[in-house]
């Protein structure tokens, strides 16, 4: 083994010596011992890699992204027809794979909740358990409204009629790639909860339709989307669709 | 998958996986739906993995596929695999503490797939060569290949970077020496 080969092995070799009794490198090792010229560009070399990963290390994840995962985790959670029993059960019941198999297809298809949608009801369930705070807090959602416009917050000219009959929470402000995002909490006449998010987007959005919301339910979550020009719109609620279809009227 | 033990999984790994993602990505905001849709995929398939002990070694290799996917139409990986990015065997090493860690994730962030994915793996998770060998199905051989062109092409993205630091420091110099005799 030449000093060029050695130098080759050695690059996969980790600053903390996790590696040093792993035979793959123990010629390599010779090698650097051997020449003192191979040893001072591996020493080089290894503390050269050492700072590196300190420096990538101190990255942080943007605020909200745990947040995100965790309740898109739960709402991904697939029911109990994917844990092993009953899926042998399903198995067994080959007869049923045409009917199962349209049934595949269908879920496919179905609409799913994309990243900034996640995040921002991961940034709802951290306002409602109280991890995060509001912004500011009013139980009169014209006020919400005017406070978000005052701030060049993203906001809407007017709320939808039913919603803007509620008491409201408080809002809170976020970016998502860059863009503004709001979130304003009511209180449903049911006690629970309701949320409307508005995102300013840089160009106009396609992924939800003018004025005709589209409905997700994913898990415990409905979601209706729907845009307007450059702004796009998100209702949620922990509940079924039928109960957001409701406030849309 | 229990919610606890999901919570326990992304609280551990979430941080590492949107470095990871990250430095392919090279936008903040596709990195951090890479990093959920990667949890989302556990959510909804990870209790297929038997040896739980491999689970980070699946969300890795998940986030990579995805990766993998998602630029499938849009870019065609270069040929550079060893063609390129020669090694200069014992090469000035730049002083990286001088540089902040944005400033190494850009230079990373520069350095050609796909030297870049095994690079990543190497320095943020001090993965070893045979498991970033299994988290991007690949041969030993080529890991070896990619951390060594991957080493040479980061060192040249950060010399660079503390070139065009020291040409700025001269030229704030030069312009207030200017503004002193004029």
């Amino acid at each position: 083994m030449d000093n060029r080969e050695a130098q080759f092995v050695l690059s996969a070799y980790r600053p903390g010596g996790q590696d040093a009794a792993s035979p793959q490198f123990t010629e390599a090792l010779a090698q650097a011992r051997r020449d003192p010229s191979l040893q001072r560009w591996f020493n080089e070399s290894s503390a050269f890699d050492r700072a590196v990963t300190e420096k990538l290390c101190a990255v942080e994840a943007p605020a909200g992204l745990r947040e995100g995962i965790l309740v898109g985790g739960k709402v991904s959670h697939r029911s109990s027809w994917t844990k092993p029993l009953l899926k042998w059960s399903i198995a067994a019941a080959l007869v049923l794979a045409a009917i199962a198999g349209s049934w595949v297809l269908r879920e496919s298809a179905r609409p799913r909740l994309v990243g900034w949608q996640t995040n921002a009801l991961g940034q709802i369930s951290a306002l409602v358990e109280g991890r995060a705070k509001f912004d500011t807090q009013s139980d009169n959602p014209g006020e919400l409204v005017a406070w978000l416009h005052a701030n060049r917050a993203a906001a809407l000219q007017k709320l939808p009629e039913k919603l803007e009959r509620l008491k409201s929470l408080g809002c809170k402000t976020f970016f998502w790639d860059g863009q503004p995002v709001s979130v304003i909490c009511f209180q449903r006449e049911n006690g629970g909860l309701i949320h409307l998010v508005t995102m300013k987007a840089a160009a106009p959005f396609n992924r939800a339709s003018k004025n005709k919301p589209k409905f997700v339910q994913q898990g415990n979550w409905a979601t209706a989307t729907w845009c307007d020009g450059a702004t796009v719109y998100m209702l949620a609620l922990e509940g079924q669709g039928d109960q957001i279809r409701s406030y849309l009227l | 998958m229990r919610a606890i033990d999901f919570q326990q999984l992304v609280d551990r790994q979430y941080a590492p996986l949107f470095r990871f993602a990250l430095s392919l990505s090279k936008s903040e905001a596709e990195a951090a739906d890479l990093t959920q849709q990667t949890f989302f995929l556990w959510a909804a398939k990870g209790n297929q993995l038997r040896d739980r002990s491999k689970a980070k070694s699946w969300l890795f290799t998940t986030l990579y596929r995805e990766f993998l996917g998602r630029r499938r139409h849009e870019v065609r990986f270069p040929q550079v695999e060893l063609a390129e990015a020669r090694e200069d065997e014992m090469s000035i090493l730049p002083n990286v503490d001088a540089l902040d860690g944005r400033a190494v994730l850009h230079a990373l962030q520069r350095v050609e797939e796909p030297f870049r994915a095994a690079l990543t793996l190497f320095y943020l998770e001090q993965f070893s060569y045979q498991e970033i060998a299994d988290v991007l199905e690949i041969p030993i051989g080529t890991v070896m290949s990619r951390l060594s062109r991957g080493k040479a092409q980061l060192r040249q993205r950060l010399l660079s970077k503390e070139e065009a630091a020291a040409r700025k420091i001269i030229s704030i110099a030069e312009e207030k020496k200017a503004e002193r005799h004029g």
